[in-house]
């Protein structure tokens, strides 16, 4: 008797469920939107404060990854840093448009992190409290002057020039501390969220 | 525990190379080509695509460090929705849709066992083919009968059409025809009035010199009566022109001398001379007293006019006539012996 089953999708590394992508398998990626879809559109909300134009932003990145997930390879990094990387740049290009458009403002950083999260676990909560404090006392140990340039541009979609302007430093002082800030907090993290990354 | 000191300046010993590649991590270039710059350096550069990697785990760190926030659940709908649309139509069953199901028994194979069922499957297939083909040639030929009736009737249409075309360009010929022995006509009409009025232009030329000559006459019948109140000069002879004037569209020539009391000085007078020959001039003679004697050579006006004063070689009443001739210029003969235009006698 002939009888055909299929293994769970939620135990296949980030790698096999994009190897199933890449053969239009619908329910690999809807295991990996399972996984990661909370914290793309988080990014999205955190930067645009906008959970409808973050719905926008997190269909095109699920969908870019749809589209292109046979042409990731591992030279490539780290799948959650192209993930990220392209979950980022969506929305970046998305609040600068806006920002072009001057059709809406956003609010300072601190803002975002006021938004409600009701549908988390809370055991979900509990390890993003606990890696949100370990990034915060990452970026609260850096000097503020690379705190600022990470913020206004990661957070805040700024180019390395209207930081330069926006906060009166030399360009190439502003392209140094972007640097030396991403290395410390590597440095500072890796060892502790190693794991879980 | 992380050194807080800002220490850019100690630091910066950033191979220049990698300047962009934070900013490459961190979304903060400023247009695609420094995005394309930075990409091709990663993709040829060993030591830029490390230090990007390491670069690129930071930034991840930043992003896994928000806290996750659950979309709304019409959201993976409506990706998983998007995503089938673009993909294979084969639908892919999810894990709760996977449970064993028995294979159905296929009876195909027992049916094309049977020889009787063999051949009744070829002989129902052949009828259907047949049918099917029928039925096409049937609606081919309606199709081709169709097709031929719309071409008959797009031939009639486009013979009306060269008919009336035909009918146009008749009728345009016609016309260019007309329109030319029109213009012909005014051409011919055109050249008789430009005739007439050159014809009419030479009478106005001619009346004109008529008209100066007259002018000319009313002065020398000035010139008399001054000659008269004066009482100096009489007038001792009236020459007349000794050629006909075949055209009458001048006056005819004429001429006179008149001479002081006292002393030798005479006045000759003409009007209505034609302009002389080229290479000749007018001479008045004097004749009658021995040889001829030429007295004055002069030339005429536009309209044939002159006043010529000469001194009497001897007393007027001494010389029977007077003459006008044309002479050559560059030598006047003992006799005259051109042509004569004016002549008078002196008694």
């Amino acid at each position: 008797m002939d009888e055909v089953y299929r293994l769970n999708d939620e135990g296949l590394e980030d790698l096999e469920l994009l190897a199933k992508i890449g053969g239009q398998d619908r329910e690999a990626l809807s295991t990996l939107y399972d996984r990661y879809g909370r914290r793309v559109f988080a990014l999205a909300v955190r930067i645009l404060n906008d959970p409808v134009g973050s719905e926008e932003v997190t269909q095109d990145v699920f969908m870019s990854v749809w589209r292109r997930g046979a042409t990731y390879t591992r030279e490539k990094g780290k799948f959650t840093t192209w993930l990220f990387s392209i979950a980022h740049n969506r929305t970046i290009d998305e609040l600068r448009k806006r920002r072009r458009d001057r059709s809406r403002q956003n609010d300072d950083i601190e803002d975002h992190y006021d938004l409600k999260s009701s549908d988390i676990s809370p055991a979900d909560a509990a390890v993003a409290q606990s890696e949100y404090a370990k990034i915060l006392a990452a970026m609260e140990d850096l000097p503020v002057e690379q705190k600022t340039v990470v913020e206004l541009s990661y957070f805040k979609g700024l180019t390395q020039t209207e930081i330069a302007e926006k906060t009166g430093q030399p360009l190439g002082t502003v392209k140094t501390r972007m640097r030396l800030a991403l290395k410390k907090l590597r440095k500072a993290l890796s060892a502790e969220m190693g794991a879980q990354v | 525990m992380t050194d807080s000191r800002d220490t850019t300046a100690s630091n910066d010993d950033m191979d220049p190379r990698f300047e962009n590649l934070a900013g490459y991590v961190l979304g903060a270039l400023e247009n695609d080509n420094e995005r394309d710059l930075v990409e091709a350096l990663i993709e040829s550069d060993s030591e830029a695509h490390a230090e990007f990697s390491a670069l690129a785990e930071a930034a991840d760190m930043l992003a896994m460090a928000v806290p996750p926030v659950a979309p709304p659940a019409h959201l993976k709908t409506a990706i998983m929705e998007m995503a089938g649309k673009e993909s294979d139509p084969t639908p892919v069953r999810s894990t709760a849709e996977i449970a064993p199901v028995p294979s159905p028994t296929p009876l195909w194979p027992a049916i094309l066992r049977s020889g009787f069922a063999t051949s009744a499957v070829a002989a129902v297939l052949v009828i259907v083919v047949a049918g099917v083909l029928g039925y096409q040639n049937n609606q081919l030929g309606n199709e081709i009968e169709s097709l031929r009736a719309e071409l008959t009737a797009e031939s009639a249409v486009v013979s009306s059409i060269q008919n009336e075309l035909l009918a146009t360009v008749s009728e345009s010929e016609n016309k260019v025809a007309s329109m030319k022995t029109e213009m012909e006509t005014m051409e011919t009409e055109f050249g008789d009035t430009t005739e007439m009025v050159v014809h009419q232009e030479e009478m106005v030329s001619e009346l004109a010199i008529v008209n100066a000559a007259l002018q000319q006459a009313l002065a020398d019948q000035s010139w008399l009566n001054y000659v008269a109140m004066r009482e100096e000069y009489q007038v001792a002879s009236w020459l007349k022109s000794t050629q006909p004037n075949p055209a009458k569209t001048v006056v005819d020539a004429s001429g006179l001398i008149a001479i002081r009391y006292v002393g030798n000085e005479a006045v000759f007078q003409a009007h209505g001379l034609a302009q002389p020959q080229p290479s000749y001039a007018y001479t008045l003679w004097l004749l009658g007293n021995g040889a001829p004697q030429p007295v004055a050579q002069f030339e005429v006006s536009e309209i044939g006019a002159a006043t010529v004063p000469f001194l009497l070689p001897a007393p007027f009443q001494l010389y029977s006539s007077v003459a006008v001739t044309q002479e050559r210029v560059d030598g006047v003969g003992n006799d005259p012996t051109g042509t004569m235009v004016l002549s008078a006698d002196t008694n």
